[in-house]
């Protein structure tokens, strides 16, 4: 017994000892010199694995695309670009974990965002609470701005509920006799998915667009068919879907199943991935769907970014990717305007308020925030025509002309 | 009233196609009392290999058949041998449980790095058609799934009730003792029982790929609808479970025309807890199922 | 050998307090807090498992619902959040009350299978009820230390898991000397035969799955103010309830100390393979494979495995005739 208690003061001794000296290296502690001639390291988690790995993937791939370019022009402020991944397993407990080791284990001199409007918000509560500039490619739900964060940036043009915002304005413009006079809308029970679907329904709602179908599905259905027999039995003149990939083609196969003909589809997510044409077939002709970025648009290096892509990865780049890219470009434009690259409050403070006054040119065109990192430009509205995606709205961006009503599939 | 009848007729057809992905799930409860977790994830290993065999070889998805239901069975036989016979008989039902999760976990896993968390489809040109009878329409493929999963279930019934190994299998089911003490090799039969199970998980699979899009950690949703049909159609009893499969489907259609997804999926749990207590021993017979 | 015995717990649990000073940064303290939650959950998981044999895959449930109550009574009632704690814990306890009484009517593989489907229900409910739960947007509650710096809050915290660990020791060493313990452990062996000697067992078996839920609740409430976002795929995820089942086998179901050692082995081993394979999913077949080794060569965990000789308290191995002796004594 005696030994034991030895031990304890032994212990207890130490603890104190410690103590004073043991946390006093957390961000904004002490710098050492040492550490700004190394290369700059950027945290990051990302669901690798589990139910949203595969975006995950592109948003890493586009976070590559850009550390390997901005290396081969020299890096930020003269210093080399390391990139340090962690798997969150699409797990909210180890994206915490992860931010929390990348920032205070790891001393990482920035953080870059995850994926999935799920995951984003326990994240930027870490980076927030370590005073670290967060700029994330994924979080769009319109819950994520509401959480009092002052370090957010959402790195694309428009959040959810204000993606289909073209397409709306399109179709209230219609002539009367063209309009449409009822719409059935099908949403992944997610607030990524569902906001994309409401934003569009509570604006032609408001404009006397009926609402005949308004169904929510949990993420783990697999069978699509009984919710396009509901619609099917609505008749609805359009149909949308608040979708991710694999509810997308369940929707779209199981609604020429039932036969159902809209005049206009549109669905989010899902048409904006390479493997979606394949997956449905002929159906995804005139498919329409929201997205922040095109291939052929000529914006600030987003031509370098598509070559430089397909050299590394082999395949077309996509949004994802382009979200990721975007990630970078605003973080270094500040970072070169601002001169420090620390993870000090210091720096970090000087990085969001450059973020938050300018406006960043990027491969998904200007963009700027407001003050809860809202971005305030717009997406665009794509379809597929002829079996090629096409920008068709707004006028300005547009490839090639709207196509509606749509052809049967 | 016809979206009532749409529901009722998509329902008969997925029921049938729950039937034969929960036929396998009876079998090993059957022959060894042990509930494998792992199906689904057998389920959608055949699918990925349904997926390669249609993308790289360019095969029409059914003849995966031919290789995978072989080599499924080989998979069972060595899982019951290797595994799950080394198991201590006294707590065989839990440890068989966490040991078959486990080999879940694994298969996840491998499919993950092989083909990536990606999504993988099979699009055949019948996917998308549909016959329409009294204004009711039937999607082919599902059709196809349907049928596939009868033909399956009809050569599993004649296997077992036909079959000198069938005989041996019920043999072994009702009283493993008494089948041994009349010479049946018990040991051996049950591995061929939990091989026919698997075999039965890759024709599932190659139905599933033909049906949704499936991602290496799909096999989760599975796991609870396809728990919940055995024990409602009573642990232990194939023809049970394919009863309760085709019952549940056919609710599960009818709450997704009148109210919606997640009442659906919620009334294969309460049919769970309803079995569990009015008739613990499950719906349909299954009279070994009350005391395991 | 005597001092080994006894000092050793007293030791660990020495160092288990000064760990927070000991580390160099607060991810390491977060990290000790969550390994400490799971060792508390494991912990109170073998107060059913360990006592009964009853697996169940779907402790998740309690915890879920132990975080959701805790979190609603604070963002939508406004209580204090050690009221909301307790009020929720209890709740949940009256709950599993009511799920026991219908989960322990089956036996073996039928009560896993209910098990899992409880965590699937509970998941759908808190999901769907949007209005209430907020359903798939998640759960937002608010810090209860606003004024301490994150890495104070995750120190905070770590005391608060390591006191509910304490907790249910001390809960499993009282019922392992008491006649509630030997009437469970008579329930393990032949739950028949203890029946027809007067161990009421429905009664037992659910006191057992309600005493394991509460605490479970209670790391699921901490859980809620602490992490302070909740999302239901996530806190009603059967890996979870997986977890505390691999940690109690893996450091032995019938020892006091197994579910501790198992999650002192299983958290940092979890965080290991997801680092040093985190790049491909390569790493849940790394799971995968120690639970199935685990399952087949080591079922009565290390601690059986390392001593013969009892470490600390545990369920000797007695034939069901002796354990019901010493139930009807």
């Amino acid at each position: 017994m005696a030994r034991v208690l030895k031990g304890l003061a032994v212990i207890s001794i130490c603890a104190l000892g410690l103590t004073a000296c043991a946390k006093t290296d957390e961000p904004g502690g002490a710098q050492t010199p040492g550490r700004q001639t190394g290369p700059v390291k950027i945290g990051i988690s990302l669901p690798l694995t589990g139910d949203f790995s595969e975006p995950g993937k592109g948003i890493q791939e586009g976070y590559q695309v850009w550390a390997d370019q901005v290396n081969a022009k020299g890096g930020l402020l003269g210093r080399k670009v390391e990139l340090i991944f962690r798997d969150d397993a699409s797990d909210p407990n180890r994206v915490s974990s992860d931010y929390e080791s990348l920032i205070t284990q790891d001393k990482v001199n920035l953080v870059f965002g995850p994926f999935s409007s799920r995951l984003v918000i326990p994240a930027a509560k870490v980076a927030e609470s370590y005073n670290m500039v967060f700029v994330e490619p994924a979080g769009a739900a319109k819950e994520v701005f509401e959480q009092g964060f002052k370090r957010l940036f959402y790195a694309a043009p428009a959040i959810a509920s204000d993606h289909y915002n073209y397409l709306a304005d399109y179709i209230l413009k219609l002539p009367a006799d063209q309009k449409p006079k009822t719409a059935a809308y099908a949403s992944l029970d997610d607030p990524f998915a569902q906001g994309t679907a409401y934003g569009l329904r509570d604006k032609l709602a408001a404009a006397g667009i009926k609402t005949v179908v308004d169904e929510v599905y949990p993420p783990e259905t697999t069978d699509f068919a009984p919710i396009a027999a509901k619609i099917a039995a609505a008749k609805p003149d359009i149909v949308v879907g608040g979708t991710q990939f694999e509810d997308s083609v369940g929707l779209v196969r199981a609604l020429q199943e039932l036969k159902v003909q809209p005049k206009l589809a549109a669905f989010s997510t899902g048409p904006t991935l390479a493997e979606f044409p394949a997956a449905v077939k002929g159906a995804v002709e005139h498919i329409i769907s929201p997205v922040g970025w095109s291939a052929t648009a000529t914006f600030t290096g987003n031509q370098e970014m598509v070559k430089r892509y397909k050299e590394m990865f082999g395949g077309e780049a996509n949004e994802d990717a382009a979200n990721g890219y975007t990630v970078g470009q605003i973080v270094e434009a500040a970072v070169t305007a601002v001169k420090c690259v620390d993870p000090t409050k210091e720096c970090q403070d000087k990085l969001a308020d450059h973020i938050r006054q300018g406006t960043f040119d990027t491969v998904v065109g200007p963009l700027s925030f407001d003050d809860q990192g809202r971005p305030e430009q717009a997406h665009m509205i794509q379809q597929y025509v002829d079996g090629k995606v096409q920008i068709v709205l707004p006028e300005s961006a547009k490839t090639a002309d709207i196509v509606y009503p749509k052809k049967e599939w | 009233m016809s979206l009532l009848l749409q529901g009722l007729a998509l329902g008969v057809l997925t029921g049938g196609l729950y039937a034969l992905l929960a036929s396998g799930l009876s079998l090993y409860f059957g022959v060894m009392r042990v509930v494998m977790v792992a199906h689904p994830a057998f389920l959608f290993l055949g699918a990925y290999l349904t997926y390669t065999v249609h993308t790289v070889f360019g095969l029409d998805p059914f003849l995966a058949l031919p290789v995978t239901v072989p080599l499924f069975f080989v998979l069972g036989v060595a899982v019951q041998r290797l595994l799950i016979a080394r198991l201590a008989p006294e707590n065989l039902a839990m440890m068989s449980v966490l040991l078959t999760f486990g080999i879940a976990l694994t298969i996840e896993g491998l499919l993950g790095t092989f083909y990536t968390g990606s999504y993988k489809s099979v699009s055949m040109e019948y996917a998308t058609r549909s016959l329409t009878v009294a204004g009711v329409h039937l999607p082919y493929d599902k059709i196809i799934a349907f049928w596939v999963a009868a033909i399956t279930l009809v050569v599993l019934f004649a296997v077992l009730v036909k079959s000198r190994f069938g005989q041996s299998l019920r043999a072994t089911i009702q009283h493993r003792e008494a089948a041994r003490l009349v010479g049946i090799h018990t040991e051996r039969v049950a591995g061929y029982g939990f091989g026919v199970g698997l075999a039965t998980a890759a024709v599932g699979g190659t139905v599933l790929a033909l049906i949704t899009p499936f991602f290496p950690a799909s096999h989760w949703v599975w796991i609870g609808k396809l728990m919940a049909i055995i024990v409602v159609g009573g642990l232990g009893s194939v023809i049970g479970a394919a009863l309760a499969a085709v019952l549940l489907g056919v609710v599960e259609g009818l709450v997704l025309v009148t109210v919606d997804a997640t009442w659906a999926t919620m009334m294969f749990y309460v049919f769970l807890f309803l079995a569990l207590l009015v008739r613990p021993q499950g719906f349909f017979g299954g009279r070994l199922a009350h005391r395991f | 050998m005597r001092i080994a015995s006894r000092g050793l717990p007293l030791l660990v649990a020495a160092l288990a307090i000064a760990y927070p000073f000991l580390v160099p940064n607060f991810y390491l303290v977060y990290a000790g807090a969550l390994t400490v939650m799971y060792a508390a959950m494991a912990t109170s998981w073998n107060l059913l498992g360990g006592f009964t044999g009853y697996v169940s895959l779907g402790h998740s449930a309690f915890f879920g619902l132990g975080a959701y109550g805790t979190g609603l009574l604070v963002v939508r009632a406004g209580v204090p959040w050690v009221v909301a704690l307790l009020a929720s814990a209890l709740l949940v306890t009256v709950f599993a009350v009511v799920v026991g009484i219908a989960a322990v009517r089956v036996r073996g593989a039928s009560f896993v299978i209910v098990s899992i489907a409880l965590v699937s229900m509970m998941n759908l409910v808190v999901q769907g009820w949007r209005s209430l739960t907020g359903g798939s947007t998640g759960l937002q509650v608010p810090s209860p230390f606003p004024d301490l710096h994150r890495g104070q809050t995750h120190m905070v915290f770590f005391y608060l898991f390591l006191a509910l660990l304490a907790l249910a020791l001390a809960s499993w060493w009282y019922v392992s000397r008491s006649r509630f313990g030997a009437g469970l452990r008579a329930i393990r062996e032949d739950e028949d035969k203890a029946e027809s000697l007067g161990v009421p067992t429905a009664a037992y078996k659910v006191t057992a799955f309600a005493l394991s839920a509460l605490f479970v609740a209670l790391a699921g409430g901490l859980y809620a103010v602490w992490f302070g976002s909740l999302d239901p795929i996530f806190v009603f995820s059967i890996l979870i309830g997986s977890y505390m089942v691999l940690m109690s086998l893996l450091g032995g179901v019938r020892h006091l100390f197994g579910p501790l050692l198992g999650a002192l082995i299983v958290a940092p081993a979890g965080e290991y393979f997801l680092i040093a394979l985190g790049e491909t999913q390569i790493h849940l077949t790394a799971t995968g494979l120690v639970l199935v080794l685990v399952v087949l060569f080591m079922p009565d965990g290390i601690l059986a495995r390392l001593t013969r000789r009892r470490a600390g308290p545990s369920i000797p191995d007695e034939t069901a005739e002796q354990r019901l002796q010493g139930v009807a004594q």
